[in-house]
């Protein structure tokens, strides 16, 4: 017995954002490892109004992913989670040019994602393109590479403080972060 | 780890005056954490920035991303990218999803995680030995 329409063109009942928290804490319990993971929650939100428009902003962008380091094990396409290569340290680059950014490190999904392109998880050609065609005032000099710590508080008061003061030094206006 | 890793520091950030946008493909993850302004892509956690080998599809999220940092109205802002990662939606069945796994995949998967994180501590151990 169904309520829609015959011929309905709805999506199927799984197609939602997959609950990871679920899932994982799921995944985890079956694997044996303690209690599940306490995700970082908060009630209140801050906002920081843009200050002036895109056009005339200085966009600093930081990334998750890692730079690849040739004696840190397979950090190429399909390469399983490879935990050598994470870092521990906020890390910057220079966005004039180009660099080679791995997510062996990360828990991406393996079964539907190839990691052949790298521009779909680290944008610094496009932004380069963006800025060089005014949608953004500019492009910052550096990007900034943040560690996936599994501790909020190191996050919290080791890299985040990093992470301001370098885009300070960068005099950005408005930040772009991606998640792998 | 990532996209509560990216949702502190956008939030540190904002706290401390700099507008920001969050780009990634974990809604529960970084809404629960409570972030200003996220595009949120249905794709596989990898592709944050668009789909592979698609550069259509990289500069529409792109430009999706920023149109979010220039007019979302307030904190919690999110707005989910119109692109379909493909027709057949049962990859999302796959993720860690235990209940597609085997009684011996289980077994593999447990012995091959701990192997990564005696291999994550030696790192961190040499790392913050430096």
């Amino acid at each position: 017995m169904t309520d829609r329409p015959d011929g309905s063109d709805q999506a199927a009942d799984h197609d939602v954002p997959i609950p990871y928290r679920e899932r994982i804490s799921t995944y985890y319990q079956t694997l044996g490892y303690g209690a599940p993971y306490r995700w970082a929650h908060f009630a209140g939100v801050p906002f920081a109004p843009l200050k002036k428009p895109l056009s005339q902003s200085r966009v600093g962008l930081i990334t998750t992913a890692a730079p690849f380091q040739p004696d840190k094990g397979d950090q190429g396409p399909g390469a399983p989670y490879n935990g050598s290569a994470k870092f521990y340290r906020v890390y910057s680059g220079d966005t004039a040019i180009d660099h080679d950014l791995r997510i062996s490190h990360i828990g991406y999904d393996r079964v539907h994602t190839a990691a052949t392109d790298s521009k779909t998880w680290f944008p610094l050609p496009l932004l380069r393109e963006v800025a060089k065609a005014g949608r953004i005032g500019a492009l910052a000099p550096r990007f900034h590479g943040a560690p996936t710590n599994r501790s909020q508080r190191v996050t919290l008061e080791q890299d985040c403080p990093e992470l301001l003061a370098r885009l300070r030094e960068d005099q950005v206006d408005v930040a772009v972060l991606v998640a792998v | 780890m990532c996209h509560q890793t990216v949702s502190l520091a956008a939030r540190y950030l904002e706290e401390n005056g700099i507008p920001t946008v969050i780009m990634g493909c974990a809604k529960d993850i970084v809404e629960h954490v409570g972030v200003p302004r996220f595009l949120f892509s249905d794709f596989p956690l990898g592709n944050p920035t668009g789909k592979p080998h698609d550069p259509e599809s990289q500069a529409l999220t792109l430009e999706l991303a920023l149109r979010v940092l220039e007019l979302a109205p307030g904190p919690r802002t999110t707005v989910q990218n119109p692109l379909i990662w493909s027709a057949d939606p049962d990859w999302k069945l796959d993720y860690s999803n235990v209940a597609m796994l085997s009684a011996e995949e289980i077994a593999r998967r447990r012995g091959e995680f701990d192997r990564n994180k005696e291999l994550a501590k030696a790192v961190r151990e040499k790392s913050a030995a430096e």
